[in-house]
């Protein structure tokens, strides 16, 4: 992948908190990342780790309690650095950006559309908002991005409502709204889980294929490791709020260095295995992000835990070889032998 | 200390702090074993609203159940002397002594007048196309105080409707009457009258929304449980309920009531008069909760595993929707009472000589009566209270049955 | 959608039958007659009573047959010759009996109506949208002591608020000229809607008949606009760089909407049972104390005529509320019946 190129987007020190009765809860505790051109990055974690609520702190579409800390630049159409975090979240400079420059598919397509209006007129909103007021010139755009998708019968499909679609054709219209814009980084929010297998493959296909043609970045939010595999270039393992582990899919998938990548590792079942092995799995359950304990966040479920250690200090972001980072004690000494 | 007794010591909090730790941790497993209905008081308990809501009610029919020891007079006591008389003033001390509470005995006397005086009145009255009324004037006796007693003896009534008894919780000493809210336009303690009428007022909703519950529960679940033409002539029979304006059809049905009746059938009466109209909200949603369930996967999951139909029913369907049903019931106590208070303010309810709020309320019947004794809008303060209460309560229920919040 | 229009229409007689026996059902409840006791109250005058026009009277209407029998006369006389009955205490034919008070009923409602949803609807809205600020916690205090004032004595603490402030009493709805006017038939009920003083005077009735309707569709569109604004295709329009104000209005408001209109039969029955009770406490020229004096003095084709009518207006109601529904939703508008 092209290494010199600026990145698109940088995310740095990135921190959500929600006031509650019971104190302040922090899901996204200070998470960094950078993301290229046509570069795919892959962020993995169990659900409530603060994937999603670090995805759409980028779109600026969090609760109004959620409150976001830390600075996430934007590299805008011109090669101005813009701060999307100092943008008013209703305003319209951060408007014009969502849906144009950075765009989003979420997880269910079948809530995504409202059941009121028809899937073309949804689609062509974001036409008419951001690429041309001309409705001639706009349903052009929309019908052909939906051909694009591979929606067969675009002009029939146009005039229909969400109820009439399958979830695989949402799927696919929802990539459609996404992508009709040509946005220049696209979040991609599980997109696939709400689906069948055989419609899961044929979406991701598709979804690096109009990578390709259109040569945006993507950040891709999953908990499913295989299709990390398949999509991603680079990974950033996310757990209780940090990125634990961050490196090229190879990097990591060969040699998973937390404890926790680890066990997500060894929880995939593999074919070939026999059918005797137990799956692996971790221990535990995710502690709540509020009122945390000082340490490190997988402290009680860690099977490589050093007493005395491990609970005192949250360690930092070790680097290894090559981009490869994990924020655990044991990589401290190697990054220092190295 | 020797070594033996150190030991010992630290044994003792070792077994201490372990038995703390057992403790804690049984907290927290019941907090995740607590059952649906616990769960539901303890976010019903956080609700701030429904809490005092709460409170405010039980206070209310606490004071319903003990009505007649509360109340210093009956509903029978009357007073010519004291027609329309305003709240009694309570004072403490008498000639600059403190006596404790007590008031100063206040009537209605009628002005003396020559008859000359009296004709002139009496012609300009028949002038005006007015009654003639005497006038009249308060009289208050300042000079000797009437003390307020704790446990008195008066009329007597039935706790509970079982012991007899003639105590009450205050009264005047001598012959006067303490009036705490005035006295209406037959000289009858509104004070009084309140207390013994919340009595009716708080029960008529709550027994109409029992039989209302029921006929929902069976008529609901028939339908949704049968379907067919059954459902479809149940649901054809609610439309039409549903289509005719209640109060209207309220009103028809108690002018069936033949008049003259006892006291005790008027109330049943009114009672299932009120709940014959309100139950179909409760069927469409059983019905509904009834259709939705059927094809729930635990509940195939049931039938599978061979668990007989009435046991699904009972075990797995009801109770999946009883807090929704609960929930709709209390917020459907306040339009019953609100229809209670109309009917009886319009003489087609509760009837003299039984009292409810809406009776009472028939003294403000026109502006010039409430112009001149405002005191008889207390009970609208009552009923407006008691609507509220059971609206914030039915609400903070209807969060804290949601097992999504 | 015509398809849809014609079956709701069809399930439309049904419950008008239905309905039309339980109205009757219910008015022959209280035992004898108006015609019964009217005779011998004159007779006890020691009047002399027309004996062959009673005759004509009963063999009419079936008086001394069966209940069921009497239904089926009445219903027999509406459809063949618009026929209610004869009102035994106004003396009159039912139909002309109302005609004096039923255009002004229906005007008042509908009016009532629109101030129902003109208030509650953008209310709503406002409170949802602006959720837990000042104006929220104002307007949902007002909502739930609107939902807890009875109707009637609202109506008497409002009267008593102008009494105090204006130092003229409220008396009905008409000036005492329009009155005569009206009764001597000099007068159309058309001409008095043209009047000023007559608009003014409709200010109060409306309010006190209106507000507790008009806090419930406050409430509920409350509610209904944060469950939208909660949804997640909220989220995907904001993704897509689509303003706030857009959202609501294109978005949420349409899809709340819903529950608000198909709750209109529910609010007009609600105006009925404001308007009657208010009326009589007012002293107003509406059909409600009229039914009032029916069911006392037990001219039953009278009070079964007026629950008639009302009923007829709500199923109406819900016949609109139907078809407007299935414009606004499509997902009625295909499967052909109500989502509840």
């Amino acid at each position: 992948m092209s290494e010199q190129q600026e990145p698109i987007i940088q995310v740095r020190d990135l921190h959500v908190s929600i006031k509650m009765d019971e104190g302040t809860l922090t899901p996204v505790r200070g998470v960094s990342f950078d993301i290229r051109p046509g570069e795919t990055l892959g962020l993995v974690g169990e659900s409530g780790c603060g994937k999603s609520l670090t995805s759409k702190a980028i779109m600026g579409i969090n609760e109004k309690k959620c409150h976001s800390d830390g600075e996430i630049l934007f590299r805008g159409d011109g090669g101005q650095v813009i701060d999307l975090l100092k943008l008013d979240p209703r305003g319209k400079p951060i408007r014009a950006i969502r849906g144009k420059q950075i765009s989003m598919i979420f997880q269910e397509p079948m809530v995504a559309f409202s059941p009121m209006y028809t899937i073309g007129n949804q689609i062509n909103e974001c036409t008419m908002l951001h690429i041309t007021r001309d409705k001639k010139e706009s349903k052009a755009i929309t019908l052909e991005m939906m051909k694009k998708v591979g929606i067969a019968n675009a002009e029939k499909r146009y005039d229909q409502y969400p109820h009439e679609f399958s979830g695989g054709m949402l799927q696919r219209a929802l990539i459609a709204m996404a992508l009709v814009c040509k946005p220049r980084l696209l979040i991609a929010d599980e997109p696939t889980t709400a689906l069948d297998v055989t419609i899961q493959a044929q979406i991701l296909e598709l979804m690096q294929q109009l990578q390709k043609e259109l040569g945006m970045a993507i950040l891709f939010i999953t908990h499913d490791l295989g299709t990390v595999a398949k999509m991603c270039d680079r990974v950033a393992v996310m757990y209780l709020g940090r990125i634990v582990e961050t490196g090229t899919a190879r990097e990591i998938y060969k040699y998973p260095r937390h404890p926790y990548t680890r066990g997500l590792m060894g929880s995939v079942h593999k074919i070939g295995s026999r059918k005797l092995d137990r799956l692996y799995s971790i221990e535990g359950t995710v502690p709540l992000a509020l009122n945390l304990k000082p340490g490190c966040g997988f402290y009680d479920r860690c099977d490589a835990r050093v007493e005395g250690t491990c609970d005192q200090a949250e360690p930092d972001l070790y680097c290894l070889e090559g981009t490869h980072c994990a924020a655990c004690v044991h990589c401290r000494k190697e990054e220092k032998a190295k | 200390m020797s070594e033996h007794e150190n030991q010992a010591v630290l044994d003792k909090k070792a077994l201490r702090a372990q038995k703390k730790a057992e403790k804690a941790r049984k907290k927290e497993e019941k907090y995740y074993l607590a059952s649906q209905w616990q769960l539901m008081a303890r976010k019903l308990g956080r609700h701030k609203l429904a809490r005092i809501s709460l409170v405010i009610l039980g206070f209310l029919y606490f004071v319903a159940l003990f009505g007649d020891f509360l109340a210093p007079y009956s509903l029978t006591d009357y007073d010519a002397n004291s027609k329309d008389l305003p709240p009694s003033a309570i004072h403490f001390s008498h000639d600059g002594k403190y006596v404790g509470p007590f008031i100063y005995r206040t009537e209605k006397q009628t002005v003396k007048m020559s008859v000359a005086e009296k004709s002139a009145a009496q012609r300009a009255a028949k002038e005006r196309g007015e009654q003639y009324v005497p006038p009249t004037n308060i009289v208050t006796d300042e000079t000797t105080p009437l003390r307020i007693r704790w446990f008195v003896h008066g009329a007597s009534y039935k706790i509970l409707g079982i012991f007899e008894s003639d105590l009450h919780l205050f009264g005047v000493e001598g012959s006067a009457k303490v009036f705490l809210f005035g006295a209406d336009s037959m000289g009858r303690d509104l004070f009084s009258r309140i207390i013994l009428g919340s009595q009716v007022s708080l029960t008529i909703p709550f027994a109409g929304t029992m039989i209302s519950f029921v006929l929902g529960l069976l008529i609901g679940s028939v339908s949704g449980y049968f379907g067919g033409w059954i459902d479809n002539v149940i649901q054809r029979i609610i439309e039409v309920l549903n289509s005719l304006p209640s109060l209207p059809l309220w009103m028809a049905l108690s002018a069936a009531i033949p008049a003259g009746i006892p006291p005790v059938q008027m109330y049943l009466l009114i009672t299932v008069i009120l709940s014959l109209i309100s139950w179909t909200g409760l069927a469409r949603v059983v019905r509904g909760k009834f259709m939705s369930l059927k094809n729930e996967d635990y509940v195939m999951a049931a039938k599978l595993a061979g668990v007989s139909d009435m046991k699904i029913i009972l075990k797995h369907m009801v109770p999946g929707f009883m807090s929704y049903l609960i929930v709709n019931l209390t917020l459907g106590i306040p339009s019953m009472i609100i229809g209670e208070t109309s009917m009886s303010f319009l003489g087609l309810g509760i009837q003299a000589p039984a009292t409810s709020w809406g009776v009472l309320l028939k003294e403000a019947q026109d502006v010039s009566s409430i112009a001149m004794h405002p005191w008889c809008l207390i009970p609208l303060f009552f009923v407006v209270l008691t609507v509220l209460a059971f609206n914030f309560l039915g609400d903070g229920m209807r969060d804290a049955a949601d097992p999504y919040k | 959608m015509g398809q849809y229009i014609l079956k709701r229409v069809l399930t439309f007689i049904p419950i008008l039958l239905i309905m039309s026996l339980v109205i009757f059902f219910i008015i022959q409840l209280p035992p004898g007659d108006y015609l019964t006791s009217y005779v011998a109250g004159l007779k006890a005058e020691g009047q002399i009573v027309d004996e062959s026009e009673l005759d004509s009277l009963k063999e009419r209407y079936g008086l001394d047959q069966p209940w069921f029998t009497q239904y089926f006369k009445w219903m027999w006389n509406i459809i063949t010759r618009f026929d209610f009955g004869y009102s035994f205490k106004f003396e009159a034919p039912v139909w002309s009996t109302i005609a004096s008070v039923l255009p002004m009923t229906i005007v008042v409602s509908l009016v009532t109506m629109l101030f129902n949803y003109l208030v509650g609807i953008p209310i709503g809205i406002y409170s949802a949208v602006h959720q837990y600020s000042i104006g929220d916690y104002c307007f949902t205090f007002i909502g739930f002591i609107g939902m807890a004032i009875p109707n009637f004595l609202f109506a008497i603490l409002l009267m008593y608020g102008t009494y105090i402030w204006t130092g003229t009493a409220f008396i009905g709805l008409y000036t005492s000229e329009v009155l005569v006017g009206l009764q001597q038939g000099t007068m159309q009920w058309w001409e008095v809607l043209g009047r000023g003083d007559f608009w003014g005077r409709m200010a109060i009735p409306i309010i006190v008949i209106g507000t507790s309707g008009t806090c419930g569709t406050l409430r509920s569109m409350r509610a209904q606009m944060l469950d939208e604004l909660g949804r997640n295709y909220v989220l995907c329009a904001r993704a897509k760089g689509v303003s706030e104000r857009r959202i609501v209005y294109k978005y949420c408001l349409r899809a709340a909407l819903n529950p608000t209109v198909s709750g209109l039969s529910g609010v007009l029955s609600h105006i009925f049972n404001g308007s009657t009770i208010s009326a009589i406490v007012m002293n107003l020229q509406l059909v409600g104390p009229m039914l009032y004096e029916a069911l006392k003095a037990q001219d039953m084709y009278l009070a079964g005529t007026i629950l008639l009518v009302m009923g007829f207006l709500i199923v109406l109601g819900t016949l609109l509320s139907d078809i407007l529904l299935a414009c606004l939703d499509p997902r009625i508008r295909f499967s052909g019946r109500r989502a509840e």
